[in-house]
């Protein structure tokens, strides 16, 4: 039993390193994404330009485009524009906001208890449109203040940033790639080289041969656990050693975890390739039901809770939306099985049924 | 004017880096010739006919091919020539006629002609009821039929065919060369590749190719004359085994 | 010319002959458009939060209602315990704790500022930066609500006088971040279905071996790769129009300038895309080779085209790679015709580049989609 195992999982290796090439190109996509998103890159925005309409043209509006211009967040466009310009800068992305001051501004600014200031904002990126929307609110609130014109404070408010102090996006972004990476590895590959062996008719070979069905799946399977492992570890070394993305709680649960969701992959890996016919049918199937699925709905980017009803729904039945609050839990919040059991019951609970399904059509197909 | 030779090769010689596939090679081919090349796998042979083809420049020599210069006629070549090979090239997700209808499309039959040669080619196979069928689910010996049917379509006067019954049964492979004798009576000329012994037999000349270079040249019956054996077979083995030995 | 026609006929022929390829080119696009539409978006709404009240005073009800009646944020439970609060944060059932002290309302009567805690859990820093900005509105919003209802808070206001913002957002006055990745995507399907399906069908006529039959019949290589390129170019074109008609009646998004305009830039886009098809093509044996490469030039195409990250954000050495990009470009044309209905006279940069990249990448798959076929 054991040596047969053994020809199998070498026999597997040896397919894996002479495919190298493919392997490369699919961990090229992390690399990259490691790169870009590790090195703390934010949405946030710097130096937006604005252009300024000052119709009241007093010392005070020059203080309120000053407190606009000052602060880093916005730069002043030197243009002198009319209000029948704004479509035209607008479309010329010489600026992406444009700050109107009535005419009547320093007159109204000491009379009158609420002078409105006009803000435009070319809002067909939205997250830039939120930023300038943001940004404008504090320059106006410190201009406010400087004038002594504050709201009074009534209460104070005191975040206290947990988990993330500095709230570095490679905290976030790398237990995400981990499970990103896990489930690539585990369900493409594995679909596809059990795939392959039935295009090329090398399946029938070993299936008249004294090998169990459980045997195959194992000896092919484990190759790709063990370079999913390897990988996974590579990343957390790396991430440690450059972002300093910590390890806060239990390497050993962690790497149970990972094996938990490993498994997991590898059964839905093992269902496509049973309703799959050749090698270009399982990759779609497998990008399309495990692999697109994870990268948009698990949580690994966007949050789940700003998703429509049905798409959260969806997001429940995915292994990976789980795996990345036991991976995020232990890894940056150092909890442990005490407060992650429901995730990792779930989690086996999606294992066990997909594989049961799976080794059922697999012997159905032997029959 | 006609050129004296269907197919006329000149020390023709191709490299691929440091490795020789074809050692300036010369041989003529007659028209309405039935030309077998013979030898073993990475003998060369692809590689020659490929060359003659236009499909691959040589690294030195010349070659004519229907009177037109492979190096500088290419375009001419391809239009006075039929191709056919090993891995039969139909596509396998259209139909049987719409298969027709490209490759007579492509050699530039105007759609008339297509017509009436798709009839009359599927008639000929017995396919005529199928042709709404896709190729894929034909029979290996009714597509390396049609194969041929289609290479022919522009009625060539050479027509070239790189090992074309690999992996056919023998009832195909004899339907097959009842087939290629038509054509020759015709007057087509056949440069056909091989290593099925039997089918040099059906050959008016054989060349036998070894390591990039033709080991013997002539026909079958004068082959085994000179060597004093009794089948191709023999000769070849005798060749092949002999100038490796040496 | 009549070669040509025969290649286009075939071509067509195989696309709708495979089903599944139908599915792929009709169905996946629809469901995408939805999925991806409402998935990736960068809005953050309905953070849960937990809600600590020590006080239970109206003033601290008042400021949990806001809470409970924003959009932003999802009241998840009233937590009596305080020393509850960390171990709800820790098992993620909610990423923020509001923590009302004791004599919260008499400390701000006595304008004692009491201080309420905020914890937050900032593993995504960038929306828990958005939600901190949603609490910070929301705290102004309420101070300046109780100072109008009660004079008396009012007192040290009086005589001054305020600049309040009013915010325009043209094009997009809700700030929906669908309306701005809605264009993104149909770029991402224009690559998709020019990219693999031009390099894998090329592909597999090498691995059949029909591409070999082409070489031996007089066609011509621009024959060919024109007869490659009309049907995979005439399917984009389908394809975007198609996703144009649902992102209207799905999203009620439509095209404010001009559609000639976006169809020829989509055209040089389609001429970029397709050619890197045929250079792939050239460089791949297998189609699963073609798949991974094609696969990498999408990733890394969407990645460095500003689709996820602002350009202006990226490392100086990464965005230097990014002018390279075509689809970035393309994203910029895209929405500004889409959204705002900007002309081509103020596109021309964005044009010229396309077009230089475009007539760059297809030179060189035809250098070397001749090269191979010889």
């Amino acid at each position: 039993m054991r040596r047969r195992l053994l020809a199998i999982i070498r026999k597997e290796f040896i397919h894996i390193l002479r495919d190298f090439r493919s392997l490369m190109i699919i961990l090229l996509m992390p690399i990259l994404m490691i790169v870009l998103y590790g090195y703390g890159i934010t949405l946030d925005m710097r130096n937006i330009p604005f252009a300024v309409i000052d119709d009241s043209n007093t010392p005070e509006s020059r203080a309120l485009v000053r407190a606009f211009s000052d602060n880093g967040f916005f730069l002043l466009v030197p243009e002198r524009i009319t209000r029948e310009d704004v479509q035209r800068v607008f479309s010329r992305r010489s600026a992406g906001m444009v700050l109107v001051i009535p005419a009547d501004f320093a007159p109204s600014l000491s009379t009158a208890a609420v002078t409105r200031v006009q803000v435009l904002v070319d809002a067909s990126d939205s997250n830039v449109g939120t930023f300038i929307g943001t940004y404008s609110t504090q320059v106006l609130r410190l201009f406010n203040q400087r004038r002594g014109a504050a709201p009074p404070a009534l209460i104070t408010l005191e975040p206290r940033i947990l988990y993330n102090p500095d709230m570095k996006s490679a905290y976030f972004f790398v237990p995400g790639l981990i499970a990103l990476l896990l489930i690539l590895i585990s369900a493409l590959l594995t679909s596809i080289t059990i795939t392959r062996e039935k295009e090329s008719g090398t399946m029938e070979q070993i299936l008249v041969s004294p090998i169990h069905p459980v045997e195959i799946i194992i000896g092919k399977v484990l190759p790709y656990v063990t370079i999913g492992f390897a990988i996974g570890a590579l990343i957390l070394v790396f991430a440690q050693l450059i972002f300093d993305v910590p390890m806060r709680g239990s390497l050993p649960l962690l790497s149970l975890m990972s094996t938990l969701y490993i498994f997991v992959s590898l059964s839905f890996g093992l269902l496509i390739s049973t309703v799959s016919k050749t090698q270009m049918d399982a990759m779609f199937r497998t990008v399309m039901a495990t692999i697109l699925p994870t990268f948009m709905l698990s949580g690994f980017l966007f949050p789940i809770a700003s998703m429509p009803l049905p798409l959260q729904a969806v997001s429940q039945a995915l292994p990976a939306t789980y795996f990345l609050v036991i991976i995020r839990g232990i890894m940056l919040k150092g909890t442990g099985l005490a407060e992650l059991w429901p995730q990792a019951a779930i989690l086996a609970g999606i294992g066990v049924f997909i594989l049961a399904v799976s080794i059922r059509r697999f012997r159905m197909r032997l029959d | 004017m006609t050129p004296e030779f269907a197919v006329s090769a000149r020390e023709l010689r191709r490299n691929f880096g440091a490795f020789t596939a074809v050692d300036g090679i010369s041989f003529d081919v007659r028209h309405g010739e039935i030309f077998g090349f013979l030898g073993a796998n990475g003998a060369g042979k692809t590689t020659a006919i490929r060359m003659l083809c236009g499909l691959l420049p040589p690294t030195s020599g010349s070659a004519t091919v229907a009177g037109y210069d492979i190096g500088r006629q290419v375009h001419q070549v391809k239009g006075a020539i039929g191709y056919m090979s090993q891995r039969f090239s139909l596509y396998d997700d259209i139909s049987v006629g719409e298969n027709i209808e490209f490759y007579g499309g492509v050699y530039g039959l105007s759609r008339a002609a297509i017509a009436a040669k798709s009839k009359s080619l599927l008639a000929d196979l017995g396919l005529s009821d199928q042709r709404h069928l896709l190729t894929k689910s034909l029979p290996l010996g009714w597509k390396q039929r049609l194969a041929l049917g289609t290479a022919l379509l522009h009625e060539p006067s050479i027509i070239f065919l790189d090992e074309p019954t690999g992996g056919v049964d023998p009832i195909s492979r004899r339907r097959f060369w009842r087939i290629i004798y038509e054509l020759a009576e015709k007057g087509t000329t056949v440069f056909v590749t091989t290593h099925y012994m039997d089918e040099a037999e059906y050959c008016n000349r054989i060349s036998i190719m070894h390591q990039g270079a033709i080991v013997a040249l002539g026909s079958p019956t004068a082959l085994k004359q000179e060597y004093g054996l009794g089948t191709v077979q023999d000769v070849f083995v005798h060749l092949i085994t002999g100038t490796t030995d040496r | 010319m009549q070669q040509i026609l025969y290649l286009v006929q075939k071509e067509f022929r195989q696309i709708f002959r495979d089903r599944f390829m139908v599915g792929f080119l009709f169905i996946v696009p629809i469901i995408q458009i939805f999925v991806l539409g409402n998935a990736v978006t960068t809005n953050v709404v309905n953070v849960k939060v937990v809600m600590h009240d020590a006080d239970r005073t109206p003033m601290s009800r008042d400021l949990i209602g806001r809470f409970t009646h924003s959009r932003y944020f999802r009241v998840v439970a009233v937590e009596d315990d305080y020393t509850a609060l960390t171990r709800i944060l820790d098992r993620g059932d909610a990423s923020l704790a509001l923590v009302i002290p004791r004599h919260f309302q008499r400390d701000a009567v006595n304008r004692d500022r009491p201080a309420v805690q905020l914890l937050v859990d900032a593993l995504d820093g960038n929306s828990s930066g958005i939600a901190l900005g949603y609490v910070s509105e929301i705290v102004q919003r309420y101070q300046a609500d109780a100072v109008l209802r009660d004079p008396a808070l009012a007192a040290p206001m009086a005589g001054t006088h305020r600049a309040e913002l009013e915010p325009r957002y043209w094009y997009n006055p809700e700030l929906e971040s669908k309306v701005y990745i809605i264009p993104g995507i149909m770029a991402i399907l224009l690559v998709i279905v020019t990219i693999f399906l031009t390099s894998m069908g090329i592909v597999r006529e090498k691995e059949i071996g029909t591409l070999e039959q082409l070489m031996v019949t007089p066609i011509r290589s621009y024959q060919l790769i024109v007869g490659k390129i009309i049907p995979f170019a005439a399917l984009g074109f389908v394809e975007m129009i198609l996703v144009m008609g649902f992102v209207y009646l799905i999203f009620g998004i439509g095209i404010t300038g001009s559609i000639p305009l976006l169809f020829a830039e989509a055209m040089l886009f389609i001429f970029t895309t397709l050619g890197l098809g045929i250079l792939i093509s050239t460089i791949a044996e297998t189609q699963q080779q073609a798949l991974f490469i094609g696969w990498f030039f999408m990733i890394f195409a969407m990645l460095l085209s500003g689709f996820f990250i602002p350009i202006a954000n990226m490392p100086p050495s990464i965005q230097a790679i990014t002018y390279a990009n075509p689809v970035r470009y393309f994203l910029i044309v895209l929405r500004e015709i889409y959204l705002k209905g900007t002309g081509l006279s103020d596109l021309i940069p964005e044009t010229l580049s396309m077009a230089v990249i475009s007539l760059t990448v297809f030179t060189a798959a035809v250098l070397r989609f001749r090269s191979t076929l010889r």
